[in-house]
């Protein structure tokens, strides 16, 4: 009789998933340097002293706490191809990654925002103000004073968009991506759904190693940039 | 040296200055007393530009320019001129004591970093922190914080310092420290604009007293003239609640 | 373009699976509240071995995605009712038990995890002198936490907990992959006979739009009451 349990396939299925590991990686990198980018942008938005940009950037930002990631993934797999054959233009031949890219970068921008948002108000404005009687310009004080500090302040909630990030990465595989969760659920499949169980345990366990991997390497980081600052932190 | 005409400036509903005229010489240490919320700590920012005045002229030698209208350029022209200690210190925290220092030098001023260090040492050095060059500010006591932020202004050379109540935010036993630096550079010669409730600083260093009360001046005088003599009742009022022993004048 | 009559059907259809995401999300709260605070507690008190057990089950759960999580429980559970039914000999059939057993389990278990971390670092934030302060003036431990520490780790905690609650109303969305009968679900099947994906998808944006800016304005408002009962400021 078949076991219903079997560790051996939880051994078996970690190097048939490693390599989808690249997958995953790349997702994430890309994503991440796109909600960067506009995560800053909204960011100083929600910062200017002008109060329609204010309210754009509030909105956005609301808009995306609010939604959950499947459903952001799937407005941008079937919204996005509705919206530009408006225009006449196809993306039947566009693939499937881009609009996984397209949702996680919107939500890891929101994470972002208020990531850059809270860092740069932690700042106390004395800082700017004393760099200003030394004879700094304003971009001077930036680059010297301002965000050295503002990023040893951001650096948790980075580290925590960055790993919710490769977390809801996993959800690719429902549009058909095959990154880590879409070539176990193959590798399952394939079995002909026996022995699920061990696979998915082999698969947390490799997401459990990368989150582990990103929080050591923030640690080393926040290491290297609080020099001076651990008091104000705590 | 700086001569500032008529400045006003309201937040909202409440006019904190109206019509302050100022004037000081080279060599000049004018101490500016009054309670709380009589505007001097305006005055001081209003001078340096970190508020923007609502109407007010000013003068740097030879430059006149408007302290509502002015323009980036302009204000960093005078900020170059002046120095400005706070009275929470606001040091760098992400910059060592040394660091704190020649910032204004070597990125405000491209001067190079060897020079700016040098500079920095002795002003560092002034100030009785040659023992702590490579300290954070949170690994200071408030009292060697402040000193540092002295350092900080002291090393631009600038034509005139402003302290904004500079030991008001420390513990009494760490006062004196600050106090003994500020008097020694005044010894010095250095031109300094200092608002503080030391009262004994402004009996023994300045060489002038203004006393300012709901936005305005109310006298000015030397310092035998003001505490000795005061012509105003104000006056008299102010220094009677802060100087108990005020009414035995010498 | 757009069917709008679908869109309105398909919004009331999502507004149907309210009551079942309610549930699970009050539910799991329920369960975790007061197991994650006891979890808190045993890790504050650096006895080794319960803080290391629990450290492991929190980094294993914030390490890894809610959906493998999901799977992990969901292929797991029945193996080890059966195996548990089987010994006793009962004659159920666990296939057609109500995945809302399994979404209850997941979602407290995740939960657990993350209030757990919330009312530690909330108790850090207010524990040892307030405590001794209780002691100091005759009060019990028991009476010390009731009076004194709750109330102040409520107040410290509770932009955490508005998060963690509205992050858990997003999570119950991925109830479908245990064909959980909540607002995804039900909006998408309803979307299926026409292929009207793109308005199915907008429909469940709208709805959790409008229940976590009301669970966040919820949040807000108790705050601020809380804030000005529990300090006399505002």
């Amino acid at each position: 009789m078949e076991k219903y349990f079997d560790v051996a396939y939880i051994v078996t299925s970690i190097p048939l998933l490693l390599p989808y590991i690249e997958i995953t990686f790349w997702i994430t990198v890309i994503a991440a340097f796109w909600g960067t980018i506009l995560g800053l942008l909204f960011a100083v938005a929600k910062l200017s002293p002008y109060q329609v940009l204010q309210k754009i950037a509030a909105a956005y930002t609301t808009a995306l706490r609010c939604t959950p990631s499947i459903v952001l993934l799937f407005m941008s797999y079937y919204g996005i191809p509705l919206v530009l054959s408006i225009f006449n233009i196809s993306l039947d031949a566009v693939d499937k990654s881009v609009f996984v890219l397209i949702a996680f970068s919107l939500q890891f921008s929101n994470n972002m925002c208020e990531a850059f948002r809270t860092a740069y108000e932690a700042v106390d404005p004395g800082q700017m103000e004393a760099a200003y009687t030394i004879g700094l310009t304003q971009l001077q004080a930036y680059w010297h004073i301002v965000f050295p500090q503002a990023l040893v302040v951001a650096l948790p909630n980075i580290e925590n968009a960055l790993i919710s990030l490769i977390k809801e990465g996993a959800l690719a595989y429902t549009i058909g991506l095959i990154d880590l969760t879409g070539k176990a659920n193959l590798i399952i499949a394939g079995n002909y759904n026996s022995h699920a169980l061990e696979v998915y345990l082999s698969l947390a366990f490799i997401y459990w190693m990368i989150s582990l991997g990103v929080q050591k390497v923030f640690y080393r980081i926040a290491h290297i940039f609080s020099k001076g600052k651990r008091l104000l932190l705590s | 040296m700086l001569r500032i005409k008529n400045v006003h400036k309201s937040f909202g509903k409440n006019e904190v200055l109206k019509g302050i005229d100022l004037s000081i010489d080279k060599g000049d240490v004018v101490v500016i007393l009054g309670a709380s919320g009589s505007g001097k700590t305006t005055l001081l920012r209003c001078i340096n530009f970190l508020e923007k005045a609502d109407q007010g002229k000013a003068s740097f030698g030879e430059v006149d320019l408007d302290l509502h209208q002015a323009g980036k350029k302009e204000i960093q022209s005078v900020r170059k001129k002046l120095g400005f200690v706070f009275q929470n210190y606001n040091l760098f925290h992400n910059k060592t004591a040394l660091e704190n220092v020649t910032l204004g030098l070597t990125v405000g001023r491209k001067m190079p970093r060897e020079m700016a260090e040098e500079i920095g040492r002795k002003a560092l050095n002034k100030v009785g922190l040659s023992d702590r060059y490579d300290y954070y500010p949170q690994q200071l006591s408030g009292g060697q914080q402040q000193r540092v932020g002295i350092a900080r202004a002291v090393a631009l050379n600038p034509d005139i310092i402003l302290f904004d109540e500079p030991t008001s935010a420390l513990d009494p036993e760490l006062i004196g420290e600050v106090l003994g630096v500020m008097k020694k550079i005044a010894r010095e010669g250095t031109t300094m604009l200092v608002v503080t409730h030391e009262m004994s600083f402004a009996q023994d260093v300045a060489n002038r007293v203004i006393f300012m009360d709901q936005g305005v001046i109310v006298e000015e005088g030397s310092p035998r003239e003001i505490f000795s003599n005061p012509k105003e009742e104000r006056t008299k009022q102010f220094l009677r609640r802060i100087l108990p022993e005020y009414t035995y004048t010498i | 373009m757009l069917d709008y009559e679908f869109l309105l059907d398909d919004f009331f259809i999502a507004l149907s699976g309210v009551p079942i995401t309610l549930l699970v999300t009050l539910i799991s709260l329920g369960v975790s509240i007061p197991v994650g605070f006891i979890f808190a507690i045993f890790r504050l008190d650096k006895s080794r071995f319960w803080n290391k057990i629990i450290g492991v089950y929190v980094s294993f759960v914030r390490g890894t995605p809610m959906i493998v999580q999901i799977f992990i429980v969901y292929s797991s559970i029945p193996v080890l009712l059966k195996s548990f039914f089987v010994l006793l000999q009962w004659d159920t059939d666990i296939y057609k038990l109500n995945p809302i057993w399994y979404a209850f389990i997941v979602f407290s278990l995740n939960s657990i995890a993350i209030l757990s971390e919330i009312f530690r670092s909330a108790l850090i934030a207010v524990h040892r002198e307030q405590l001794e302060a209780a002691y100091s003036v005759g009060l019990s431990t028991f009476q010390a936490y009731r009076e004194i520490i709750i109330p102040q780790l409520l107040v410290v905690a509770m932009p955490n907990l508005c998060n963690a609650t509205t992050n858990l109303i997003k999570a119950t969305s991925l109830g479908y992959a245990m064909s959980l009968q909540e607002i995804t679900l039900r909006a998408k099947v309803a979307a299926n006979a026409n292929y009207n994906y793109v308005e199915a998808y907008i429909a469940i944006f709208l709805v959790y739009l409008l229940l976590c800016s009301l669970v966040e304005y919820g949040f807000k408002h108790y705050e601020k009451k809380l804030r000005f009962y529990k300090f006399g400021t505002a």
